[in-house]
């Protein structure tokens, strides 16, 4: 075991990095490496189902209430090297360590046992250990869980799988955020680290344990003309309405026993200011799709976007009513810290290209679908794969076969996103019409007049030459003069004016400034609709509470007893907040209902302020490894 | 019953009484109106005042500030102070409301007034008129309907200080005039209102009419145009001769209003209206007497505070017996509007006016002119208008 050192070896952002003491063979549960399977036979993408699987597992095994959010490190290194008994390959040693136990000792066995099922065709030697400390003072986070993988594979194969599971990461942080992985890789000796979290990061929480980090660069890149005054630095998802999907005849027969529920999930990307007359244009749509536990879903071959209805977006939304027209954009790179998505679209505008072109802001319409599982029982950890498998081969079925509910589903969340955005779109064009005919009025006047003396002042007050470059310098001025005034009603802009700024650094300044002032927005600006919500969210804790047998649901709201209306969500902070409201409610509810909602809501928002602005959290930021303030991987090469 | 004029030469005898009094009254007043208010104002003086708004919007500009239009306050009753000789008309210093550019609810409306307001620029240049009609359809996807048009004209009339007739704007009449009537339109047109069965429009450039020639003992403002029709029918203009017949068809337009202020500026001839007995004829009478709120900035051009109601009186409903099932019971929207008029500050100088309304009130029941058919088809022309004239029915 070699490749154990850097097994286990852990990046603190900040400090240089220090190794951890080889776990020895003798301390290896079962001491001798199992096998999985036989025959040599590749499984494609393997560690990804391993990781998704273990997150499963760990969801399971911990999550004693619900809605609680999963939170730990994984840790996940790949060490390689020539083989000695396959030329042009390398031999792997992949390790999945955590630092809590994520299994007991006495499931450890069972979980192999599942881990051959799931990878059947998979060959690779296992070794795997559960519940040893390390007795290293640099391990403060002791070693509680791992599991080595040991298989040779082609280069590519080896990078390319690296790529793959650096975007599945970050698809699992921007719904896990309290879950980072440390992510390295070391191949001859030439290694490279990166750590994968959003902890602390804004989110929104949609449901029971499910959470969306809203922070706007972890879907696009900042355009250098996306500034704070024009554009929020959050994204605003709508939370659709959740539908039964029906399960198709020949699918159903698979032993699922349950319903499957979609919920999407819509928001504009960047977010422009809500009166911003910043010209802002859809350019494309992205679709993530997660599965139950809010795992990333992983599709097979056959169910690749490119071949399946999803290749049509148009069979579940109706763009005409938008004036857009939406191709399937296949020029996906791997390359690049963004959440890659599942399915993406290029948006062209059926008014044709002008009026892109004259367009610099361009914006991504995010459309998230959860399929989750539901039964009216305990669901298990197999169940959940089971879901996985089952969506990964025939999602797009099971789509079909619901497609009025889909598209019902996902029209509604998309309409309401879509419709502030036309909205502000259509104040836009008032505006710019209404300048335009202002200016020509004016230079109408001033063209037609004999007054020279008239003409002449007009001309000096705006130090222009002729009329021409009046008109000109007119349209200008008046567009800028309202310009300004126009975002100066932002609702974004009271807040900000009103939040208390930090000046640690300048970039910690813009950071807090960024957060305390869209806090204030959930408490001044969005009053109504987070009110709207959280009530809707109290009171499904409440009927959750209630219903005796929605009570050992995991994760899964009771989406099939309510139809919901899309609403603007709230945004909150910390899991103890979500918590909170999911805790505090129901019990409080027994004494005065009325009463009841409102409370626990103003208990919440004076919570989220505090803590967000308290001493402790700023220290709690300091005090660990954290990745960077806006949430993107640290990625730190290193020869060594 | 009344004899038709021209059998009795003393039919007139109250009218004419009813004229030197007013006359009279005239001449104690002093002089009337046309020295406050809105005035017409030379083209050089127009062309002017809208150059210093479009200097004070790019001077506004330079300093990197977005212009603003104030405008008085045309819908607030603060903003109305009430004269007996004039009617309802505005303060000097009245409470305004702004029409802001970086506005998004007012934007467009800003934009609508410097483009009416170029035009307007336009039509005092080159001596043309324009009626309100003709901006709407300019651009008629820009202005959306003609009350935007309506409105905004009414606006800059009022933030100007000036008639409309003084922005070169004219609006199509709707009015008509019948009877004892000679002019010349601008144009030149000789109109010589027929007694007859037919009648003209109202000119749509009161301003522009001249050589006015009537031997008219009176003038009757009907308020609905089957009426007037149906007086027409019967002669009554040859029969009562020599008199004149207008309707504004309803709630009059400015033009009808014009008509009748120049008519009676010229001749101070009695003015009567003849309207429903329910609170929105009182109301359109109010209009041709008093003025409207709205266009109060211009009450002095436009009011007739020396017309009488001649009908039909709520009063008259039971002193002619007139049967209870031709009668509508009031709404309750006929209800607000009544209680509304009688708080209006012009009804306390009228008491007599305030009986009748009461009258109304109290009966909780209206009745329309055509409710006189009930007692004979041609009583209204034959009976009831003779006798109120001969005898002096009006109040």
């Amino acid at each position: 075991m070699e490749g154990m050192a850097s097994a286990v070896c852990e990046v603190m952002p900040g400090r240089e990095i220090k190794h951890r003491k080889p776990l020895s063979e003798e301390r290896l549960f079962g001491k001798r490496p199992r096998s999985l399977g036989q025959g040599g036979r590749r499984c494609p993408r393997w560690r990804q189902k391993i990781l998704r699987y273990l997150i499963i597992y760990w969801k399971c095994e911990t999550e004693t209430s619900k809605g609680v959010l999963l939170e730990g490190q994984l840790m996940i290194s790949i060490e390689a090297v020539n083989s000695k008994h396959q030329p042009n390959a390398l031999h792997c040693v992949t390790t999945i360590a955590s630092a809590r136990s994520i299994c007991g000792v006495l499931v450890l066995k069972k979980l192999q046992k599942e881990i051959q099922s799931i990878l059947p065709g998979f060959s690779a030697k296992l070794t795997s250990t559960v519940g040893e400390r390390s007795c290293s003072p640099d391990t403060s986070g002791a070693t509680s869980f791992q599991m080595i993988f040991e298989v040779d594979e082609k280069p590519r194969t080896l990078i390319t799988d690296c790529l793959v599971i650096k975007h599945f990461l970050r698809k699992i942080i921007i719904i896990h955020h309290q879950i980072r992985f440390n992510f390295s890789v070391k191949v001859n000796g030439i290694f490279s680290t990166e750590i994968f979290g959003a902890e602390n990061e804004p989110i929104l929480n949609l449901w029971n344990g499910i959470a969306l980090v809203v922070n706007y660069q972890h879907y696009v890149s900042r355009p250098k003309f996306i500034t704070t005054e024009s554009h929020c630095s959050r994204i605003h998802p709508v939370l659709g309405h959740p539908e039964t999907l029906s399960i198709p005849d020949d699918v159903a027969g698979m032993g699922l026993l349950g319903e499957l529920i979609l919920t999407p999930v819509a928001a504009l990307c960047p977010s422009p200011r809500v009166f911003s007359t910043q010209l802002n244009r859809i350019s494309s749509v992205s679709i993530f799709l997660y599965g139950p536990s809010g795992l990333p879903l992983l599709l097979s071959n056959q169910e690749q976007p490119s071949t399946t209805v999803l290749k049509d977006i148009c069979y579940f939304i109706d763009w005409k009513k938008y004036h857009l027209c939406v191709v399937p954009n296949l020029d996906l790179s791997l390359d690049g810290d963004l959440v890659l998505p599942d399915v993406s679209y290029r948006v062209e505008s059926s008014e044709g290209d002008q009026y892109q072109n004259m367009d610099p802001q361009r914006q991504t319409l995010l459309l998230f679908l959860f399929v989750d599982f539901h039964s009216g029982f305990l669901v298990k950890q197999m169940e959940i794969w089971g879901t996985h498998t089952l969506l990964t081969a025939h999602l797009s079925a099971i789509l079909m076969e619901s497609r009025s509910a889909v598209r019902d589903a996902i029209q509604t969340t998309v309409d309401h996103v879509l419709e502030q955005h036309h909205q502000a779109a259509k104040a836009h064009q008032k505006l710019q019409a209404s300048l335009s005919v202002a200016v020509n009025s004016v230079m109408s006047v001033v063209t037609g007049s004999t007054n020279s003396s008239f003409r002449k002042t007009c001309l000096q007050a705006l130090q222009a030459t002729d009329t021409q470059e009046l008109g000109t310098k007119l349209h200008k001025i008046f567009h800028d003069v309202t310009q300004h005034r126009f975002l100066h009603h932002c609702s974004c802009d009271v807040k900000q004016q009103a939040t208390p700024e930090k000046k640690d650094s300048a970039q910690t300044t813009e950071d807090a400034h960024e957060s305390n002032s869209l806090e204030l927005l959930a408490e001044v600006s969005g009053q109504a609709e987070n009110k709207r919500l959280k009530r809707e969210s109290l009171h499904q804790s409440v009927e959750e509470r209630e219903a005796p047998h929605s009570a050992s649901v995991r994760g899964t709201p009771q989406v099939s007893q309510r139809h919901v209306e899309p609403t603007a969500a709230s945004l909150t902070m910390s899991r103890a907040e979500h918590r909170a409201v999911h805790v505090r409610a129901p019990a409080r509810a027994r004494a005065s209902p009325g009463s009841l909602l409102e409370d626990a809501l103003w208990l919440q928002e004076v919570s989220n302020l505090s803590e967000w602005l308290s001493p402790s959290h700023k220290s709690r930021t300091d005090g660990s490894p954290e990745p960077s303030g806006a949430g993107k991987g640290l990625l730190a090469a290193k020869r060594l | 019953m009344a004899v038709a004029p021209g059998a009795e030469a003393a039919f007139f005898e109250v009218l004419d009484r009813h004229r030197a009094s007013l006359v009279a009254a005239l001449r104690r007043g002093g002089a009337e109106a046309g020295t406050q208010g809105t005035r017409l104002a030379s083209s050089a003086e127009i062309l002017a005042s809208i150059e210093n708004i479009m200097q004070d919007i790019i001077t506004s500009l330079a300093r990197k500030e977005a212009p603003a239009f104030t405008i008085g306050n045309r819908s607030s009753w603060e903003n109305i102070k009430f004269e007996d000789s004039v009617g309802l008309q505005m303060v000097a210093h009245c409470t305004t409301r702004k029409i802001k550019s970086d506005s998004p609810k007012s934007v467009k409306n800003f934009a609508l007034i410097l483009k009416i307001l170029s035009m307007i620029y336009k039509l005092v240049q080159s001596n043309t008129y324009a009626t309100k009609r003709d901006i709407y359809y300019t651009d008629s996807q820009l202005f959306g309907n003609q009350t935007v048009v309506d409105n905004i004209i009414n606006d800059i009339s009022c933030m100007l200080r000036v008639p409309r007739r003084s922005l070169h704007i004219l609006s199509t009449s709707k009015g008509l005039i019948a009877g004892n009537l000679r002019y010349i339109e601008e144009d030149g047109t000789k109109v010589h209102c027929p007694c007859g069965a037919t009648a003209v429009a109202v000119p749509s450039n009161i301003q522009g009419i001249r050589n006015i020639i009537t031997d008219a003992k009176f003038l009757l403002i009907v308020e609905k145009d089957a009426t007037f029709q149906r007086l027409l029918d019967d002669d009554f203009c040859n029969k009562m001769s020599p008199c004149i017949l207008v309707t504004g068809k309803g709630v009059p337009d400015l033009n009808t209003r014009l008509l009748v202020k120049k008519l009676w500026d010229s001749f101070h001839i009695p003015v009567f209206t003849l309207v429903d007995a329910d609170p929105h004829g009182i109301e359109i009478m109010c209009i041709y007497k008093y003025g409207s709120m709205s266009m109060s900035f211009e009450a002095h051009n436009l009011t007739v505070p020396a017309m009488r109601w001649l009908g039909l009186l709520p009063s008259d409903i039971k002193r002619l017996n007139i049967p209870r099932d031709s009668l509508i019971p009031l709404t309750k929207q006929d209800q607000v509007k009544l209680d509304s008029i009688l708080k209006r500050p012009y009804v306390t100088c009228q008491p007599v006016w305030r009986r009748e309304m009461e009258i109304m009130a109290n009966s909780k029941m209206k009745a329309e002119i055509q409710a006189l058919t009930s007692l004979s088809s041609d009583y209204l022309s034959r009976v009831y208008l003779p006798n109120k004239l001969k005898f002096g029915g009006w109040i």
